[in-house]
């Protein structure tokens, strides 16, 4: 049964091109992900290296391992869709032939273990390139990190050979996963079904699809409301949670949606002979049209649901940190020149921050376990009644008043982590060890990475900020005018100034470019595989089309005409597949715009060019390359003479 | 309707017949199918295709034995039933109701098991779309009935059946190497090799020129009279028809004639009669 099964893929190769290529992608993505995360785990900090630097490198490698989890999450769903979907769209195509097998005597365990063994063969192949390719591939990817400034300079990564089974399961296993319905399926091929010339008018909505389209497509629609009465984080979770139900829904029940949404282009192609052919198609092949549809309904919907929702975040925390500063402008400076700014004329509050290099070890109580951590990054010291008069929530617990002297405050950026006001903190100044109290803490916002600790400015010599970098928010006197004040503190070089809008926004970015280059890298990938998965289908619906081409031509088309009808119909697929995903997008992105606060809906519109433009390139070459190469015989040839 | 082959006097060929390449080619020896009567057998046989009210009958209480050892070919007008009867037959369609006997063992409403063990051992097929595997030579197709019956076939039983068939040659060729005539001949071959009680045929010459077409009815008359074999075939061609033991006529779903040893004038007179 083996043989025969590689007797099949030979004679058929194009038909699993893809799938061996999705195979190894996915094998060599997950092993890369898995090596690098298990060097970072590997990795000590250096010695040496101070306490902030070694908790820069600490976060760096958490926030890596969180990118690598993503990645390995992310290959693992798209293999096992890709494959699932190339190994029954081949046995669609293929019913002919195994109706054939049946009629021969063949039974439907020898079917499945024909399709099985089919799939192994496949799996074998396309794990050991997998694992070929995982090598230059954890190579590029701890670069990668390195670029991102994830990891530290000089990283590399170290082969962990407990991490091969782990790909070689990867492959075996999401192959054999893959082709495990799509064989059950095939088993159920009558071998009537060998003499019909047209392979058999099978149903293209299966049972299965519409069970898990509609366990998807459910709780997608109901969550689109909460999205829309939710909090900002909420309206996130729901944004994410229906673009990847609503992708696997809507691509699971292509089949219904597709030649409905074809029935309304239809009245645009049917404007000439052609597109009138071409629409015709489309609706008459339905699981080829679905199978095209299927990745860019994927692609569209995760690639802008994820991008809208990060986007709409990032405005959502920018304006949340303009909206607690209550100020006109934000210098950037030296400490020592921030001192200056309080006696520029027209300002009437400067409240510095600035960064200094200390550390403070608290008690945590976070989930019923306590214990105690030494924090080093986000410690800046403030002048505690000018704080509180440019910040503008109320402490959550506590009071600014009281930070001075041997006291301190938590930052938004660890109100969530359970440091009671009124416990002991120690702190490390410049090698002096002292027991502050915490006297406030202040309330959470959306922004990531904010300030840790405020520290009274009187505690820290000056000899420790006034090299820092500070941030001075600043209040100009009624009846100033706010550029004027700026030009002055301009001219006195003590640093930049920008207004507060402008700040938030720039300080929002700088904490995005992470997130960013994680979802740059993320949706590289996910866009590869939608490509690889519609290459796939436009392919193998070319292969199998011959006859019907050559039937087209001999009915009078020019070879050029029968290019141009597949294009057209290539094109009217990749317009309902965007279509599809632009309305999952939109469902997802809904709760951002008419929530219950301001509009803070971010569409990238530059990004959705971008798919647009490249799905129409990707399906337009790859359907013009099969129709014109299966079209080379000569038409009688195909029409005479079938195997 | 005019006929491809010439008529009545073709209609015994010797028992060897003459490879147009050369020589004679002798048929393989077989051992004759269990004496059974009746190689198929169908009662009250009735096929509706759609729903009860608009159904259409393409069998309407067919009621007709086919005699082991001998060939049998199926005619009528188009939509007559005919390839309906020919699938009932081979337990390929199911009976809306009646019965089917398959070299004396019921088949009506048997399960799928059932039915692939009697396409394995008691079941041969030939059609007009030869139905080669295109990934397999002619060696592998002709073995593979075999294989997936779970036997280990000889390479010399596989190249006998070839060479039977005179192909001996091309054993090593894939169907897409081969004419249409050379494809039927291993689709045959792939038939003989499992030595089936009965062997079904659909248009077995449909697709072929007329020396091609007259080789085929060569060998499927060598497989009756040397090895006893059953046949059962649909044509609409009166002179592939005149080569068989019997015709049977349906029209509209039912058996309506039958001629015995028929010339192929014969069969063209009776067939123009139904379908005018």
């Amino acid at each position: 049964m083996l043989l025969m099964s590689a007797r099949m893929l030979r004679e058929r190769w194009r038909l699993f091109a893809g799938a061996v290529l999705s195979v190894a992608l996915g094998v060599a993505l997950v092993q890369s992900s898995l090596m690098t995360m298990a060097s970072t785990a590997d990795s000590k900090v250096p010695p040496g290296v101070s306490g902030r630097a070694a908790e820069e490198i600490r976060e760096g490698y958490a926030g890596a391992a969180t990118l690598l989890g993503m990645t390995v999450m992310l290959a693992g769903f798209l293999a096992v869709f890709i494959v699932g979907s190339t190994f029954t769209f081949t046995v669609a195509q293929r019913r002919r032939d195994l109706a054939l097998f049946r009629m021969l005597g063949g039974s439907r365990p020898q079917l499945v273990r024909l399709l099985l063994g089919e799939a192994l063969l496949l799996g074998l192949i396309g794990t050991g390139l997998g694992i070929a390719l995982g090598v230059p591939g954890t190579w590029a990817q701890s670069w990668m990190l390195v670029a991102l400034g994830m990891l530290p300079d000089g990283f590399s990564p170290s082969w962990t050979n407990g991490i091969l089974p782990v790909s070689a399961g990867l492959g075996l296993g999401v192959t054999l996963a893959g082709v495990l319905v799509a064989s059950l399926r095939a088993a159920r091929v009558r071998p009537l079904e060998a003499l019909r010339e047209t392979g058999g008018a099978a149903r293209a909505m299966t049972v299965t699809r519409w069970l898990v389209g509609l366990c998807f497509l459910v709780p997608a629609v109901v969550l689109i409301p909460v999205g829309r009465t939710s909090d900002v984080l909420g309206a996130m979770l729901v944004a994410m949670a229906v673009s990847i139900w609503g992708s696997v829904a809507l691509s699971q029940l292509s089949p219904l949606i597709v030649p409905l949404v074809g029935r309304l282009l239809g009245v645009a192609l049917r404007a000439g002979t052609l597109g009138g052919l071409a629409e015709a198609n489309l609706r008459d092949g339905v699981r080829r049209s679905a199978s095209t549809a299927a990745p860019l309904i994927v692609l569209v919907s995760l690639v802008i649901g994820l991008t809208g929702t990060l986007s709409s975040l990032a405005r959502a925390t920018g304006m949340d940190v303009e909206r607690v500063t209550a100020g006109d402008l934000v210098v950037a400076s030296t400490g020592a020149n921030a001192a200056r700014i309080a006696a520029v004329p027209g300002v009437a509050t400067a409240s510095p921050q600035v960064s200094v290099d200390i550390s403070v070890t608290v008690t945590h109580h976070a989930e019923g376990r306590q214990g105690r951590r030494t924090h080093h990054l986000g410690i800046v010291t403030v002048d505690g009644p000018a704080y509180e008069r440019t910040h503008r929530p109320a402490p959550r617990a506590g009071s600014f008043d009281r930070l001075h002297g041997r006291t301190l405050a938590v930052g938004s950026g660890l109100a969530a982590e359970g440091i009671r006001v009124g416990s002991r903190a120690t702190a490390k100044i410049g090698g002096t060890r002292r027991t502050l109290r915490i006297v406030a803490s202040v309330a959470p916002t959306l922004e990531n990475g904010s300030e840790s600790f405020l520290i009274p400015r009187e505690l820290v010599p000056a000899s420790l900020t006034a090299g820092a970098p500070a941030e001075t928010v600043v209040q100009v006197a009624p009846g100033t005018s706010a550029g004027a004040v700026a030009d002055r503190i301009r001219a006195a070089g003590i640093g930049t100034v920008r207004t507060v809008p402008q700040w938030a926004g720039d300080r929002v970015a700088e904490q995005q470019r992470g997130n960013d280059g994680i979802m740059m890298v993320l949706m590289g990938l996910g866009g590869l595989y939608a490509a690889v998965a519609v290459i796939n289908a436009v392919v193998i619906a070319g292969a199998e089309r011959r006859a019907e081409f050559a039937t087209a031509r001999v009915s009078g088309l020019s070879r050029a005409q029968v290019v141009r009808t597949a294009l057209a119909e290539a094109w009217a697929v990749t317009t309902i597949g965007l279509l599809l995903g632009g309305l999952v997008a939109a469902a997802a992105l809904a709760g951002f715009a008419t929530g219950p606060g301001p509009n803070i809906l971010v569409v990238p519109w530059g990004l959705l060019a971008l798919l647009v433009t490249g799905s129409y390139l990707v399906t337009g070459l790859a359907s013009m390359w099969t129709t014109a190469s299966a079209t080379r015989t000569a038409p009688v040839l195909l029409i005479a003479a079938r195997e | 309707m005019t006929s491809t082959l010439s008529g009545a006097d073709d209609r015994r060929p010797a028992l060897t017949s003459a490879d147009p390449h050369g020589g004679p080619v002798p048929l393989v020896p077989r051992a004759r199918p269990e004496p059974v009567a009746n190689a198929v057998d169908l009662v009250e046989a009735t096929r509706r295709h759609g729903a009860p009210e608009t159904a259409v009958r393409a069998l309407d209480g067919v009621t007709i034995s086919f005699p082991a050892g001998s060939w049998t070919a199926v005619m009528g007008p188009s939509g007559s039933g005919k390839s309906t009867l020919l699938h009932c037959a081979a337990g390929l369609d199911r009976l809306t109701s009646g019965r089917v006997l398959l070299a004396g063992q019921e088949i009506t409403g048997a399960p799928d098991a059932v039915l692939t063990a009697l396409r394995r051992r008691t079941i041969g097929f030939v059609f007009q779309s030869f139905n080669l595997i295109g990934s397999l030579t002619a060696e592998q197709n002709v073995a593979l009935p075999l294989r997936l019956a779970g036997r280990r076939p000889s390479p010399e039983a596989v190249r006998e059946v070839l060479t039977s068939v005179g192909l001996g040659e091309r054993m090593r060729h894939r169907p897409r190497e081969m004419s249409g005539g050379q494809q039927q001949r291993v689709a045959i071959a792939r038939a003989m090799v499992t030595r089936p009680a009965v062997l079904f045929a659909d248009e077995p010459t449909g697709a072929l020129d007329s020396a091609s077409a007259r080789m085929v009815l060569t060998l499927l008359r060598g497989m009756v009279d040397a090895a006893g074999q059953s046949i059962v075939m649909v044509t609409h061609d009166p002179a592939v028809a005149a080569g068989a033991d019997a015709v049977v006529f349906l029209s509209d779903g039912r058996v309506v004639d039958r001629l015995l040893r028929p010339s192929a004038r014969e069969v063209a007179d009776r067939l123009a009669r139904l379908e005018g």
